[in-house]
């Protein structure tokens, strides 16, 4: 696929995020912009699968691991933020009295910050994700291995946040969480400022993904997602770039939870669960997991079409979704994004073509 | 001391030793071709020497540094380039992009995140398109290329990586005789600048560049020496017999 000009690469980029932004000044119904804050979110989380597993071949099924810690770190401040409304005696949160804690936990302490949440939902996932990639692929672990430790990674995970009650709220996860609180600004999930902020940390890391993967780094990473270690002879440390993808992935995933858990007022187990693991991979794939920005549109479009659908079908939902992956897979291997490359290849070569013909002799001027 | 030691190098596959007790020692700016019959340890020992397989007895010492278990990249870095027997470029980039990551003088993820190629190309990599023809070729997948353009891109590769000491897998193996012609006089360049393990079948390539020869049979050196006493040596004759003598190896 010869690569078009970097500007033209752009384009899409700066569009999508325009009209991201743009959505509050056409859409005043709070319950729409609440939704469509939680899609963009879900979208981030497919642009971070696509950086790992588009651009460096980690199929990365345990994604729910650091979208689930981010939605925690925040969920966690939020909820220590209800205090005294929604705490028992010692303003503790509610789960915690019921689980018989006198005492706030010392790792808790440090969420009555609004800024270490932050911090935590972005670094957390960051750094659970780099210790994971270093013993992974310092031993050289790829391909299929990959997808199974970190789906085992995501249930051990799952696993210790539901047995975990008196510190995570077990299977209920944390629920009634205040709404957070920034420079004076409150964030209802229901207001324009929320939806600000979602759209803002998805154009965000887009364009920061799409710097990142421009960069001679993102082609290292390129070239060993292509399935070679011929890397290695070049001199490229192939582990720490690995981990430097799946912990930037993480990142962004977590970011995408912590979004998630603010829009939902709540956090669970289920959001490191499998099924929104693996859907996340289904998004990716139906948007085109070698394109950020085809992951994203993919995972919008199937909340979408989700959203309005499931309503009517609401048992057949699965059965629909699982149908579409197949038909990607076998149909658009790249997704949405590898159609609309094709289809913009296509136009400008034809609109190449005509200016070649109507130009011939500039042409071969401009030839070298 | 010379540049590349090796030192009772050895590699067992399941009780198979593929090199076995082997001494070599090149020095710095030679080129040396290897020699030796179908199995006789050559490619294993480049191997080895690259770090893409671990040896199980012997060492190693690259410019008196002992490199025997240091990792793949930590050699490269230390400048050992490889080409590989079958060709090994990245097939989903385009050649443009092979070349860059050829470019790898800062290999650290903190310097090539900063790093932002552009499509003009730098004049080294300017020349070495040039050498190897592929100037036509520069946005075509690497995948789409034939064998042949396959074979230079490698090459192209690896002068591009300007390493020191650069260790070729048979890299006439498929080419015209003009393309070997071409070959050699690459290596006639290359000469003294680095230093060249080659490895090859093709005696007229190796007649025309080849200052020393060793002989590999059976994982062990057999015969070392210019060309005239390796293709007298009574040895090597027997070793060959079965392919009529070397000279038709
Ligand atoms: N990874 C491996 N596992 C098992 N056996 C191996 C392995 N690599 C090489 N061998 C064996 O070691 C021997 C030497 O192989 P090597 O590839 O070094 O030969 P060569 O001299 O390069 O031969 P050729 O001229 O055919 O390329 C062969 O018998 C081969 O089958
Ligand atoms: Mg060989």
């Amino acid at each position: 696929m010869p690569r078009i000009t970097s500007a033209a690469q752009f384009l899409p980029y700066i569009l999508f995020c325009g009209a991201i932004l743009a959505v509050p000044s056409i859409v005043s119904d709070p319950f729409l912009l609440n939704k469509f804050a939680r899609y963009l979110a879900l979208g981030l989380a497919a642009a971070a699968l696509a950086l790992s597993w588009g651009y460096c071949g980690i199929l990365n099924l345990g994604q729910g691991v650091g979208f689930g810690l981010g939605a925690y770190a925040m969920a966690m401040h939020l909820k220590l933020k209800t205090s005294p409304v929604h705490t028992g005696t010692a303003g503790l949160p509610d789960f915690m009295v019921w689980n018989n804690l006198d005492h706030l936990p010392w790792f808790w302490q440090p969420f009555h910050s609004g800024l270490f949440a932050l911090a935590a939902a972005v670094l957390l996932p960051a750094l659970v994700a780099a210790l994971l990639g270093w013993f992974m692929f310092r031993a050289r672990i790829a391909g299929v291995y990959v997808a199974i430790i970190t789906l085992a990674m995501l249930a051990v995970t799952n696993l210790l946040f539901v047995d975990q009650q008196a510190y995570t709220g077990g299977l209920n996860g944390i629920t009634d969480l205040a709404w957070f609180e920034m420079g004076g600004v409150e964030f209802d999930p229901y207001s324009p400022a929320f939806y600000y902020l979602s759209a803002g940390c998805l154009a965000f890391f887009l364009m920061l993904g799409m710097v990142f993967t421009r960069s001679k780094a993102g082609l290292v990473l390129r070239a060993i997602g292509s399935g070679t270690d011929r890397v290695l002879f070049f001199g490229y440390d192939m582990a720490s770039y690995q981990c430097l993808a799946f912990s930037l992935s993480a990142s962004m995933a977590g970011v995408a939870g912590m979004l998630y858990a603010m829009v939902l007022e709540f956090a669970s187990p289920t959001f490191m669960g499998v099924p929104i693991s693996l859907s996340m991979v289904i998004w990716a794939a139906v948007g085109g997991r070698g394109s950020l920005l085809g992951a994203t549109v993919g995972a919008i479009l199937v909340n979408g079409t989700q959203g309005s659908l499931s309503e009517t079908f609401l048992d057949s939902w699965q059965l629909i979704l699982g149908a579409l992956f197949i038909l990607v897979v076998v149909f658009l291997p790249n997704g949405i994004a590898g159609l609309a490359n094709s289809l913009g290849a296509r136009l400008s070569g034809r609109a190449r073509g005509m200016a070649a013909r109507s130009a011939a002799p500039s042409a071969l001027l401009n030839r070298r | 001391m010379s540049y590349l030691e090796l030192h009772g190098l050895e590699v067992s596959f399941d009780g198979f030793k593929a090199v076995n007790g082997l001494d070599l020692s090149v020095e710095r700016g030679e080129l040396r071709c290897l020699l030796g019959a179908n199995g006789a340890g050559k490619s294993t020992t480049l191997d080895l020497i690259c770090g893409r397989t671990q040896p199980t007895g012997g060492r190693i010492l690259l410019d008196e540094h002992d490199i025997t278990y240091d990792p793949e990249y930590r050699r490269a870095r230390r400048g050992v380039g490889r080409k590989f027997q079958v060709p090994s470029v990245f097939k989903e980039l385009s050649v443009r992009e092979n070349l860059e990551i050829a470019r790898s003088r800062h290999p650290e993820p903190w310097c090539t995140l900063r790093a932002f190629p552009g499509r003009r190309l730098s004049p080294r990599v300017a020349e070495v398109v040039e050498i190897v023809g592929l100037e036509d070729a520069l946005d075509t997948r690497a995948g789409h290329l034939s064998h042949g353009q396959t074979q230079w891109l490698e090459i192209a590769m690896l002068l591009v990586q300007d390493s020191a000491l650069i260790l070729m897998d048979e890299p006439t193996a498929g080419m015209t005789i003009q393309e070997t012609g071409k070959t050699s006089a690459i290596f006639q360049r290359l000469r003294g600048r680095h230093t060249l393990i080659v490895v090859e079948h093709d005696m007229g390539f190796v007649r025309e560049i080849a200052e020393t020869i060793t002989v590999l049979h059976q994982g062990r050196r057999l015969s070392e020496g210019p060309i005239r006493v390796i293709e007298n040596d009574p040895k090597v004759r027997e070793a060959y017999l079965g392919s009529g003598g070397i000279s038709h190896a």
